[in-house]
């Protein structure tokens, strides 16, 4: 009686009640299709698209990219928004044939082919994928566009698949020392932070630890610099203590004349994360008291002495800063301080956090040995960039001699 | 049954008026006793008895009052904005300046209000705090402040600058600039980064 009851009143309400979840669904849809109508042309180029940076980290071109399995495709548009606006291509539909004309030659692309064909040299390339259609389009792999083009151009390119980001410059960049032999006379003294049983640096929940991070890194960089024809000094070649005083003797010793102390960070949030580079400055954001001339006599000439290297300081930082932003999502920063480390370094000096132990992303990057090589080459090319940028190289100073 | 009910009614009446008297006298007494009390109030206010028990606290000793409350902004880290941001506390100070300083240098120590992290680390005690001629503030910490530090530039930076921030912004005037000293001693560093050699000030 009573369950009939209830089923009477359900029917006698479910009319309306049918009629408004039509209603309601039907406006749904209405406003799922405009947000979806809205969003769909400008997503896949949101989501997939190349930025290619010149040398200096400015944008040259984003161009929209498509994602098929593990491969990203570029449109033939791209080439000559990147690289040259002039070329011409003709597109055969029935033989599926691609011929792109730059600078005089030709480059002949089949679709399902890897094997890139260049007139009049004859020469042959082979992709790793092959050109595809995507919307009837023929679309390049980003090969095409990092290991063939740039050669046309003369230019040399470098690939952060991560990112999606490539970067162009000119060719012998970053090659040059390993050529011409010309670094002979320069020293970099590459100063991994920390070290021994009381001195451990920062560490991770996961207990990877600070000084083993940078001493690490430390050896892969000289081992590579020295492939470039760069000499590089340790302050530590295992895990021991060293006080400043010890580094910076090292640093005199080999007559260096650069100087970069390797270190992670650590903060009090989780969220902080990023590679941070810090410069001496005792005017930075903390600061010591401005009447220098109240110093200790030992000490003013220390500052003032410290003071004529922040220039060279700063040149280093920025070519250290412009090689490393190629692999992080958001800029390198960069702090100047009072820091103890470079406190006695007469010489252009920086302090580089490579990331933060007390954060996850970071953690999970610092412990992937395939972040560290892209770390290390990066800041290879900072010492390329820093060492071309000074011509002829800096010799040490009268004063740093008197030390 | 019925006489019974008589002598109830008689005697009602004679108990009702004797209870009008007993409470008019009690009224009576009480309305007299009151004002003898309002007049020796009065006259108490009028005539200062110095023999009187100190009505008000600017009788006593100035050192056994407690001061008011008074706010204080301690830096501390916001960790969603990643800033060291003022957080507003109240508390008793101390008149005297550098007692005043030791109370806020604890009072930093010590507050952990959620969603914001000490940038000092645990069981880090202020020994003393000292102010010179020069408007230098001397802060000495126990050795918990490097000991128990979790390293990193930017954490040594958060923990220098929460203490200099919290100073500045208690004593614009009166402190210039801070020297972080540990269990008596000058140090080079807390945790291998910063150089603490010298007093230190913010760059504004
Ligand atoms: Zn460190």
């Amino acid at each position: 009686m009573e369950s009939g009851y209830t089923e009477r009143n359900v029917k006698a309400l479910s009319l309306p009640n049918r009629t408004a979840r039509n209603i309601r669904k039907t406006v749904s849809v209405l406003f799922l299709s405009i947000l979806a109508w809205v969003i769909a042309p400008n997503s896949p180029a949101q989501e997939n698209s190349v930025r290619f940076i010149d040398a200096n980290g400015e944008t040259i071109a984003e161009t929209p990219a498509q994602r098929q399995g593990e491969q990203l495709y570029l449109s033939v548009d791209a080439v000559r928004q990147v690289f040259d606006p002039a070329m011409t291509d003709q597109y055969n539909h029935p033989r599926k044939r691609l011929i792109l004309k730059t600078k005089d030659q030709q480059i002949r692309l089949q679709i399902g082919h890897p094997i890139v064909g260049i007139d009049p040299s004859g020469l042959t390339h082979t992709l790793p994928s092959p050109p595809i259609i995507i919307a009837q389009q023929p679309m390049l792999p980003i090969a095409f566009f990092t290991r063939i083009l740039p050669d046309f151009y003369n230019l040399e390119a470098l690939y952060n698949p991560s990112l999606q980001r490539v970067q162009l410059r000119p060719k012998g960049t970053w090659t040059f020392f390993a050529r011409a032999g010309d670094s002979v006379n320069w020293a970099i003294i590459i100063d991994p932070g920390h070290g021994g049983a009381d001195d451990r640096g920062c560490e991770s929940s996961t207990g990877l630890l600070e000084k083993d991070i940078v001493l690490a890194l430390a050896k892969r960089l000289q081992r590579i610099s020295e492939e470039q024809g760069i000499k590089v000094y340790l302050t530590r070649q295992t895990d021991t203590k060293k006080t400043h005083f010890e580094r910076i003797q090292v640093a005199k010793r080999n007559q260096g004349q650069l100087f970069l102390s390797l270190h992670c960070n650590a903060s009090f949030s989780p969220h902080e994360k990023g590679i941070k580079i810090y410069l001496n400055n005792p005017k930075g954001q903390l600061r010591f008291p401005s009447n220098v001339q109240s110093a200790p006599t030992g000490q003013r000439l220390k500052i003032l002495a410290q003071a004529n290297f922040l220039k060279q300081s700063q040149d280093f930082a920025h070519a250290l800063q412009t090689e490393l932003n190629f692999l992080t999502e958001t800029p390198v920063e960069m702090t100047e301080l009072p820091l103890i480390a470079l406190s006695e370094a007469y010489m252009p000096a920086v302090v580089l956090e490579l990331g933060y132990l007390s954060n996850v992303e970071d953690l999970e990057k610092l412990s992937d040995s395939k972040y560290i090589a892209n770390v290390a080459q990066a800041i290879v090319r900072a010492f390329q960039r820093h060492i071309s940028s000074i011509n002829p190289p800096v010799q040490s100073t009268a004063l740093e001699q008197e030390q | 049954m019925s006489d019974n009910q008589e002598t109830v009614k008689h005697n009602s009446s004679a108990g009702f008026s004797r209870l009008i008297v007993i409470w008019g006298t009690t009224l009576i007494l009480i309305a007299f006793g009151l004002g003898v009390t309002l007049y020796l109030i009065e006259r108490s206010k009028q005539s200062a008895v110095p023999t009187a028990p100190p009505p008000l606290p600017i009788a006593a000793n100035p050192s056994d009052i407690p001061p008011p409350p008074q706010e204080v902004n301690l830096f501390l880290l916001d960790t969603t904005a990643l800033t060291l941001v003022p957080v507003k506390t109240e508390r008793r100070l101390h008149a005297e300046l550098t007692k005043r300083l030791s109370q806020i240098i604890t009072a930093l120590i010590q507050e952990t209000p959620p969603n914001f992290r000490n940038t000092i680390p645990r069981g880090t005690v202020l020994n003393e705090a000292y102010i010179d001629s020069q408007q230098t503030a001397y802060l000495d910490f126990s050795n918990h402040l490097t000991d128990g530090h979790i390293g990193g530039t930017t954490a040594e930076l958060l923990t220098i600058t929460a203490i200099l921030k919290t100073v500045f912004d208690a004593f614009p005037e009166e402190i210039k600039q801070v020297q972080i000293l540990i269990d008596g001693e000058e140090v080079r560093t807390l945790a291998g980064h910063l150089n603490l050699l010298q007093p230190l000030h913010l760059f504004q």
